[in-house]
C-alpha cells in the first residue's frame, strides 16, 4: 500500500470512530444501550438490519466464492424475501405488542423458563462462535497484507472491535452503520467499475460477461438436476435448497437471533419495523448479485491477466520453503505457460467474427482453465501435508489479492477501509445482542441481587467485553475451518437455526400446545437429531447439503412437539 | 418507546399489498436471472 492509501485508510476508520462516539451519548440505562430507546425511523432500521448481516465475510468471500464455483450462490438469498414477509406478518406484531427486549423473553410468556433458556442459550452458542469467525475475516487481511502473525493479528483486530462496541449501544450502531454502508456501497460501485475499465480496450462489459459465463461462472439459477441422476440433495445451492432452505434459515436468523430482532426491535413503531424488513426483502438479492458478479468479473479479468497461482500469499511461501520448493517451481512455470495461451485464447474469442470460431476459442479456453485447475489442485494438496500445513483454501484470498495487486492508488485504501467498517458494523451489532441477551435472558432472571439501571447499562458493558474475549478467542481457532468463510457461517448458523425457529413456530401457529415441557423436550431431541444428521453429511457419508437442515430442525420440533403434546395429554386425561 | 400502529400504511393502501409487492419482485429477478444465465450460459 501506497502513503496515500494508509492516509485515506486512516482517516476512513477514525472519522468513522468518531463518529460512533458523538453519536453514543445515549442515554445510561439498558433500553438505550439494547434498543435506542425504540426510537428509530425505517431507513435506519434498514440499514442496520442490512449492516448486520453484511459483515467483512460478505465483501471478502463472496466475490471469491463466485470466482471460484460461480454466481449461484446468489440462491442463497431467494428465501429471503419471502421470510420477510411471514416476519412482518407473524413475529413483529407480537414482539412489539409485548415489548420485549430479546425474542426469548416472548418464549417464557408463552411457555416457561426452561423453553427461553434453552433457545437462548442455543443463540448464544451459534452467534457466539460465527462473531468470531467474522473476527478472523478482517485480520487475515492484516495478517495477509504484513505479513503478521495471525493470532497476534486477531488480538489486535478483536481489541479495536471491542473498544468500538463498548463504545457506544444500539443507536451508535444503527448510526455509524448507516454512513458504513454509504461508503461500502461506493467503493464496491468503484471495484466493478475498475475491474470493467482494466480489462483490454476493445473488451466490453458484454464480452466480460461472455467469457465469464462460458466458463460457468454466470450460473445464477440452477435445479439441482445438472447431473442427471435425479435430484442432487447434496447440492449446496440451487433454486429449490435456496428458496426452500433459505426461507428457513432467513426466517431464524432474522425472526429468531437477537442479533437482528434487536435491529428491528429499535424502530419507533410498528410500521417503521415493517417497512425496514420489507425494503430488506427488496434490495438484499440484487445487491448480493452484485457483490457475486464483482467476483465473475474479476474471474474474467485473470483470463486476460495472469492469475497468482495461489491466492494467500504467505501461504504460498511456506510452500517455497519446503522440500517442495522445486515442485512449486515447475508447477509455477506450467502456470505462467497456460495463463499465457489463456489471453491469447480469449482475446481470439471475444474478437471472433463467427459463431463457430467462438465455440472452438471456447473448447481451447475450457481445456487451459481445466488444465491450470488441476495445477492449483495440485499444490493445494501440497500445502495440506503435515510439513507445509495452514490453510490450502484461498477463496477469501482472491478478492483481497485483486485490490492490492492491481487497483490503483487510493481504491487499495479505501477498499481496505471498506471491509473494516463491513466488520465493524456487523460484529459490534452481534456483540451487542450477545451482551442484551446475556444481560436479559441470564443475569436479569437467575441474578437475586436488585440493581439500577445505571448499573445494568454498565454490567452490559462488562458483557460486551466478556463476548469480545470469547469471539476473540474463537477467531485464534478460525485459521484452518476449510471452506470459504461465508459458507462456514451460514452452515454453523444451519445447524442451531432450525430448532430454534421450530420453538417460536409452534408458539405461533400451534395454540394447543401450551405446555413447555413438551417444547423444550422437542428442541432437545431435534438438535440432537440435527446433529446425527450433519455429522454424517459433513464425512460425506450421506449426501446433503447444509441449507435442508433448517427445515428439518424446524419441522422437527414442530413435528416431536405434536407427537409428545398427545403422549402427555394422554397421560394427563387417560379419558 | 416502540409507538402503537396507527399510522397509515406507507406506500400502498394495505400490508397485503406490501407482501405481494415484495414475492412479485421476486419472482421477476428469478426470470431475470433464469435468462440472464441462459444467455451468458
Amino acid at each position: 500500500m501506497t502513503q496515500i492509501d494508509w492516509i485515506i485508510l486512516a482517516v476512513t476508520l477514525t472519522g468513522i470512530i468518531a463518529y460512533g462516539l458523538y453519536k453514543s451519548r445515549t442515554t445510561h440505562n439498558l433500553d438505550g444501550y439494547i434498543l435506542a430507546n425504540r426510537s428509530l425511523p425505517w431507513g435506519l432500521v434498514l440499514l442496520s438490519i442490512m449492516g448486520t448481516q453484511a459483515s467483512a465475510i460478505t465483501f471478502l468471500s463472496a466475490p471469491g466464492q463466485a470466482y471460484t464455483d460461480g454466481m449461484r450462490f446468489v440462491q442463497y438469498y431467494f428465501g429471503l424475501p419471502l421470510a420477510m414477509v411471514v416476519i412482518c406478518i407473524f413475529f413483529v406484531p407480537i414482539f412489539s405488542k409485548l415489548k420485549v427486549y430479546t425474542a426469548y423473553e416472548y418464549l417464557e410468556n408463552r411457555f416457561d423458563g426452561k423453553t427461553r433458556t434453552l433457545t437462548s442459550l442455543l443463540f448464544l452458542l451459534s452467534r457466539g462462535v460465527s462473531t468470531g469467525i467474522s473476527v478472523f475475516a478482517p485480520s487475515i487481511i492484516l495478517s495477509s497484507l504484513f505479513g503478521w502473525n495471525i493470532y497476534w493479528t486477531n488480538l489486535f483486530m478483536g481489541g479495536l472491535l471491542i473498544i468500538y462496541t463498548l463504545s457506544g449501544g444500539a443507536k451508535a450502531v444503527a448510526y455509524t452503520q448507516r454512513l458504513q454502508l454509504i461508503i461500502i456501497f461506493v467503493g464496491m460501485f468503484l471495484a466493478a467499475y475498475m475491474v470493467v475499465h482494466m480489462l483490454p480496450k476493445d473488451v466490453g462489459f458484454t464480452d466480460a460477461l461472455q467469457v465469464s459465463g462460458k466458463l460457468g461462472r454466470l450460473n445464477v439459477i440452477t435445479t439441482g438436476f445438472e447431473k442427471g441422476n435425479g435430484f442432487d440433495w447434496g447440492d449446496k445451492y440451487n433454486i429449490w435448497s435456496g428458496i426452500i432452505g433459505g426461507f428457513f434459515l432467513a426466517l431464524s436468523y432474522f425472526g429468531t437471533d437477537q442479533s437482528q430482532v434487536g435491529r428491528y426491535l429499535t424502530a419507533k413503531s410498528l410500521t417503521e419495523s415493517r417497512v425496514g424488513l420489507l425494503m430488506n426483502g427488496i434490495v438484499k438479492v440484487p445487491m448480493q448479485f452484485a457483490i457475486l458478479l464483482i467476483g465473475a468479473l474479476v474471474f474474467t479479468f485473470y483470463q486476460f491477466n495472469s492469475a497468482p497461482v495461489f491466492f494467500n500469499e504467505s501461504q504460498l511461501v511456506k510452500l517455497e520453503n519446503s522440500s517442495y520448493k522445486d515442485s512449486l517451481a515447475v508447477a509455477k512455470n506450467a502456470y505462467d505457460e497456460i495463463a499465457k495461451q489463456k489471453t491469447a485464447t480469449v482475446i481470439s474469442f471475444t474478437s471472433a467474427q463467427s459463431e463457430l470460431q467462438k465455440d472452438d476459442n471456447f473448447n481451447e479456453l475450457s481445456k487451459l482453465q481445466y488444465k491450470s485447475d488441476s495445477i492449483r489442485r495440485k499444490i493445494k494438496n501440497w500445502m495440506q501435508t503435515k510439513e507445509v500445513g495452514g490453510d490450502s483454501n484461498d477463496t477469501n484470498y482472491i478478492f483481497l489479492r485483486f485490490v492490492v495487486d492491481n487497483l490503483p492508488v487510493g481504491m487499495v485504501g479505501l477498499l481496505i477501509a471498506i471491509i473494516f467498517l463491513a466488520s465493524w458494523g456487523s460484529i459490534a451489532a452481534a456483540i451487542n445482542s450477545l451482551a442484551s441477551s446475556t444481560m436479559v435472558d441470564f443475569h436479569r432472571r437467575f441474578s437475586k441481587k436488585i440493581i439500577t439501571s445505571e448499573n445494568e447499562y454498565n454490567l452490559s458493558r462488562w458483557y460486551t467485553l466478556a463476548w469480545g474475549v470469547f469471539c476473540i478467542i474463537v477467531a485464534m481457532y478460525s485459521y484452518n475451518i476449510g471452506n470459504s468463510l461465508i459458507e462456514t457461517v451460514n452452515e454453523l448458523g444451519s445447524i442451531f437455526y432450525g430448532p430454534i425457529l421450530g420453538v417460536f413456530l409452534v408458539a405461533f401457529m400451534f395454540k394447543r400446545i401450551n405446555n413447555g415441557s413438551v417444547v423444550f423436550y422437542a428442541a432437545a431431541i431435534t438438535q440432537l437429531l440435527i446433529f446425527a444428521i450433519y455429522i454424517p453429511a459433513k464425512l460425506k457419508i450421506i449426501g446433503l447439503g447444509f441449507l435442508w437442515l433448517n427445515p428439518i430442525g424446524a419441522f422437527g420440533v414442530i413435528l416431536f412437539s405434536i407427537l409428545l403434546n398427545s403422549i402427555m395429554g394422554k397421560k394427563k386425561n387417560p379419558a | 418507546m416502540m409507538q402503537d400502529d396507527t399510522n397509515k400504511v406507507p406506500l400502498f393502501k394495505s400490508w397485503n399489498q406490501w407482501y405481494v409487492f415484495v414475492l412479485v419482485f421476486l419472482v421477476l429477478l428469478i426470470i431475470l436471472f433464469s435468462i440472464f444465465t441462459k444467455a451468458f450460459s
